[in-house]
């Protein structure tokens, strides 16, 4: 079946000039060749394909999502806001209908940020999708949103920030996180108590290749987003699942990249990871560029794909067969064990968070109130290993009274104790406040 | 005003659609005669006609120098009158290279490169000399060559030609046309180059021919649509660069004639046509892709330019209760001069702003407009130019929005966020001092028309400057530079840097320069692009990647006096 045209929005910013320090993989390299190939393939004279001038995201943006400490700007750089800000111009393109779907192809990343941004992780500051939907969201009144997230490496700081929120189904496919950073990411994370089963992860093992990742998204993908009916889906677009990864051990292809797309037909794409700079992303981002705008994409392919590239060996399908059939049972036969809670019931939870690239250590106390009426009153206590410890507490959108009362009760108690800060984020009347 | 007679003179030319003009200026600044005459279908007879009644009896040893602007190129292009030409590319993976087919015999052959320029899969010379053999039992004589990412590595494309130079002595190389990436682009300026060669060639014989009847035996020159020049005889390799100079020469003529203060707009009114054009800070704006001629986007730099289909002769349409309609049609000339319908011309003709023609006919012929307005008649005069002054600053709008969304893709460019704002109008043209109050109020901007406006175009092209531009690329892994507008193709080692390559890049433009005909004083270089990236494998440096682009900015020649 021929495939059909569509307006497609680019966004491109490769930051030239801007790198974390000299040799780290998120350096001023690291799109340029991906430039080269889209602009040597002629992908800009296209008449369905419209490039976009990126614009900085404010802090107004960061706060609808992130608690930073001690503020945004300690903790962002123009590079971190000029990329969600990239988000944000493809955003309005889809959501004006000026473009039929829009591919933001921006660094740095940002999947592995969490609320609370003490500091750079995983090389990133500030989660771009995250703070790209709430903007949807605020703007547009979207409520339903699916964020598909295709980097190799779980998308932990996606997953923490819409833990709790019933209205957005994270799904994330990344290899094992018993090899790999940042070693989450199992099936039965499935959501906090008000949101379970709106956190779908699919663990695959090393050396999955372009059939494995086709069985899962048929399998499970396209039916959790079947079953959950978004209004829009986000594809965070990681290339590390690329077989010339440097720092990953998967068996992924441009073509298998671009087809993902073209079945997934996400409305908006944005770039994560993927660091084989000169191997992988050209031809990655020309695949998904290509699917995006209903262009025939057989002919993409690495140059050394016929030599390099090993189709899937036996025993991995034979695994990712397993997985995935266990995996339906539970995702979509809801057989799992969902812990009972009472709403108004307040649960507590510890975690730690190592901040890899900054050297930071976190320590984090969260309190929720179980609540059927909206995602409910989320307050989180933070030290880290910097000094600071705050506390922030969250408003969800559409917050319910009783919700209400407990976040706006726990941020005047928090302000009369000794936090470094405190913070209030009410996302229903969209304000946030500093103590 | 008084010009001595002993200063040398620059003969311009700029052949228009409808008229040719052309002027003898003296390179201190004074015009010393301007003519129009009509253009005809014969370019060389509309250019012998021209340049004798210009130089109407000044000898040709008082010429120095003598430039055109002419329509050859894109006429051949828009009235698909190309020579047959072949194309042999070679992909490799990526969009489909079918899809980029051109002219009579179209032929893709397996062989790619990738973007660093490593050979991803060698040529086939079967394949090769199989399709040049094809092409030339198809009783073509041009042929164009052309691999993805030649610029990168010429070899593919430099081994094809020494493949089939038994049959094809003298094909048209992707690599020489621009050392820019695109694909697309670098087939269909290749191609042209190819299928316009004999023509242009036969051509300039023919220019040349006019010129050394009369004697006329100073530098001679074509105008790009960058707004540059390049010598008649150095044009020969790459016809396509002269043509839809058109623009470019009224955007010089601006540049020569006016002060053109901080960011200026310059608006030269046709007949049919407005074209409009930007300078900033003292040089005109570069469209950063390349020209459209006709169906075909090409790697020609030009400036950045738009035409609106309205002008003096445009077509008035009204209708009570709608705003009025001008252009893009002409219905013939103003109804003044015998036409049929009155176009803005006539309205300029009632108010007594234009002494052409009978002005009663123009009066009547204006009525039915005035009644659909609900109108006198001359204030339905004032509200035609009004609306095409409306119409006109409409285009503006979308040409200034259209290059202030340009992409940026450094966190300093989008700091410094720099927009297009012009603050002052520079009007040229025939119809231009008719037009100045109407557009000043639809701008809110202060405009000039400067003297000898309405042959701008000929004067711009009489005395722009040879430009030229070169793109360098050097990967300290791979151990090669490349400059491909200049043939450069060398090893060198990881000790080559940006300063290396900067010094490479000059004497390349030089060379570029003087192969183009422009001579060592000619030279104003300005960098547009200067990188030099770190190759890192696993956290350590293996190599440099360096990228630059220098070029001769278009310009006026050296000694014209800039108006103050
Ligand atoms: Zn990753
Ligand atoms: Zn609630």
């Amino acid at each position: 079946m021929p495939p059909s045209p569509k307006r497609t929005g680019l966004v491109f910013f490769p930051a030239f000039d801007w790198a974390i320090s000299p040799t780290h993989p998120e350096r001023e390299e690291r799109l340029l060749y991906t430039r080269d190939q889209v602009l040597e393939e002629g992908l800009l004279d296209l008449d369905n394909i419209v490039e976009y001038r990126v614009r900085p995201a404010t802090f107004e943006d960061i706060q609808r999502v992130h608690f930073c400490v001690p503020d945004e700007a300690s903790v962002t750089t123009e590079s971190h806001l000029i990329s969600a800000g990239g988000c944000l111009v493809a955003a309005d393109a889809v959501m004006n209908r000026e473009v039929d779907n829009a591919f933001a192809l921006v660094r740095p990343p940002g999947h592995h940020a969490m609320r609370v941004v003490h500091g750079n992780r995983g090389f990133c500051n500030i989660n771009i999708e995250a703070v790209m939907v709430e903007h949807i969201r605020r703007t547009y009144g979207v409520k339903k949103v699916a964020i598909v997230d295709t980097d190799c490496h779980h998308g932990d700081g996606t997953q923490e920030i819409y833990w709790h929120d019933p209205d957005t189904l994270f799904i994330s496919l990344h290899q094992d996180g018993r090899t790999i950073f940042p070693g989450t990411g199992f099936p039965n994370e499935m959501g906090g108590p008000n949101a379970v089963g709106a956190t779908a992860n699919i663990p695959l093992p090393p050396q999955t290749g372009e059939e494995g990742f086709a069985v899962v998204l048929e399998e499970l993908v396209m039916p959790l987003l079947e079953r959950f009916q978004p209004e829009l889906v986000i594809n965070s677009a990681g290339q590390d699942n690329h077989y010339s990864d440097p720092i990953t051990d998967m068996n992924f292809s441009a073509r298998g990249y671009a087809a993902l797309n073209a079945r997934l037909q996400p409305d908006i794409c944005v770039l994560e990871g993927g660091y084989a700079v000169e191997s992988a992303l050209p031809y990655v981002n020309v695949g998904i560029i290509m699917a995006m705008a209903g262009l025939d994409f057989r002919n993409v392919r690495e140059p050394n794909y016929d030599r390099e590239y090993r189709p899937q060996s036996p025993d991995v399908t034979q695994n990712v067969d397993r997985l995935v059939s266990r995996l339906r049972q539970v995702f979509l036969k809801g057989k799992y064990e969902a812990p009972s809670h009472s709403p108004g019931e307040v649960l507590e939870r510890k975690r730690e968070v190592f901040y890899d690239t900054d050297g930071i250590f976190e320590r984090q106390r969260e309190l929720i109130r179980v609540c059927r009426d909206c995602a409910g009153a989320l307050g989180v206590e933070s030290a880290a290993s910097t000094g600071n410890h705050v506390f922030a507490v969250r408003i969800p959108p559409n917050a319910c009274p009783a919700c209400r009362r407990t976040a706006e009760s726990w941020f005047e108690q928090a302000a009369e104790g000794t936090f470094t800060q405190v913070f209030l984020q009410d996302r229903d009347r969209d304000t946030f406040e500093r103590a | 005003m008084p010009s001595s007679d002993a200063l040398p003179l620059i003969l311009g030319l700029d052949v228009g659609g409808t008229q040719t003009d052309a002027v003898l200026v003296s390179c201190d600044g004074v015009v010393a005669s301007a003519v129009k005459v009509p253009t005809r279908a014969d370019l060389p007879a509309t250019l012998r006609k021209a340049v004798d009644q210009t130089l109407s009896g000044t000898g040709p040893d008082r010429i120095s120098r003598m430039a055109f602007s002419t329509t050859m190129a894109t006429n051949a292009i828009v009235q698909d009158r190309l020579d047959p030409a072949g194309m042999i590319v070679s992909a490799g993976p990526g969009m489909d290279p079918q899809g980029f087919a051109v002219g009579p015999s179209y032929h893709v052959v397996e062989g790619c490169l990738d973007h660093r320029g490593y050979e991803a899969r060698p040529l086939s010379k079967e394949a090769v000399l199989a399709a040049a053999a094809g092409i030339r039992d198809q009783g073509i004589q041009a042929l164009g060559l052309v691999s993805k990412f030649s610029v990168r590595n010429p070899a593919h494309e430099l081994c094809m030609a020494e493949w089939v130079k038994e049959i094809f002595p003298h094909p048209a190389l992707g690599h020489q046309v621009s050392g820019h990436l695109n694909f697309p682009r670098r087939i269909a300026t290749t191609y042209l180059n190819a299928a316009l060669r004999e023509t242009h060639e036969r051509f300039v014989r023919a220019l040349l021919g006019i010129l050394e009847e009369r004697d006329l035996r100073a530098p001679r020159y074509l105008l790009k649509p960058d707004g540059g020049t390049v010598g008649l005889e150095e044009s020969l390799g790459f016809p396509a660069r002269t043509a839809q100079s058109g623009p470019a020469a009224s955007i010089m003529g601006a540049l020569a004639l006016d002060p053109c203060p901080g960011t200026t707009l310059v608006l030269d009114v046709g007949g049919t046509t407005t074209d409009i054009g930007l300078i900033y800070r003292g040089a005109p704006l570069l469209e950063p892709y390349g020209i459209h001629l006709g169906p075909y986007k090409t790697l020609i730099r030009s400036l950045q330019t738009r035409s609106v289909g309205i002008g003096g002769d445009s077509e008035v349409r009204a209708e009570p209760g709608r705003p009025l309609r001008i252009g893009p049609l002409r219905q013939g000339p103003p109804a003044a001069l015998g036409g049929p319908a009155p176009p803005p011309t006539d309205a300029m003709i009632v108010l007594g702003h234009l002494d052409a023609g009978d002005k009663e006919t123009a009066r009547r012929a204006l009525e039915p407009v005035a009644a659909a307005l609900d109108l006198d008649v001359l204030k339905a005069a004032s509200a035609v130019l009004d609306r095409m002054a409306e119409l006109i600053a409409d285009s503006v709008g979308a040409f200034l929005h259209y290059i202030n969304a340009r992409p940026v893709y450094t966190v300093r460019e989008v700091l410094e966020g720099v927009t297009i704002e012009p603050g002052h109008l520079v009007l040229l043209g025939g119809p231009a001092v008719q037009l100045a109050a109407p557009l000043e109020s639809a701008f809110g901007l202060p405009c000039s028309v400067p003297p000898h406006a309405e042959v701008a175009n000929a004067i711009g092209a009489a005395v722009s400057r040879v430009t030229c531009e070169i793109t360098l690329h050097a990967d300290t892994v791979r151990g090669t530079v490349v400059v491909p507008e200049a043939g450069i193709d060398q090893f060198i080692d990881g000790e080559f840097d940006l300063d290396q390559g900067m010094i490479m890049a000059r004497q390349s433009l030089e060379k570029a320069v003087s192969g183009a005909g422009g001579a060592e004083d000619d030279l104003e270089i300005t960098v547009t692009e200067q990188q030099s990236f770190n190759m890192i494998q696993g956290f350590s440096r293996t190599g440099r990647n360096i990228r630059l682009n220098l070029c001769v900015t278009p310009g006026l020649i050296p000694g014209w006096p800039r108006r103050s």
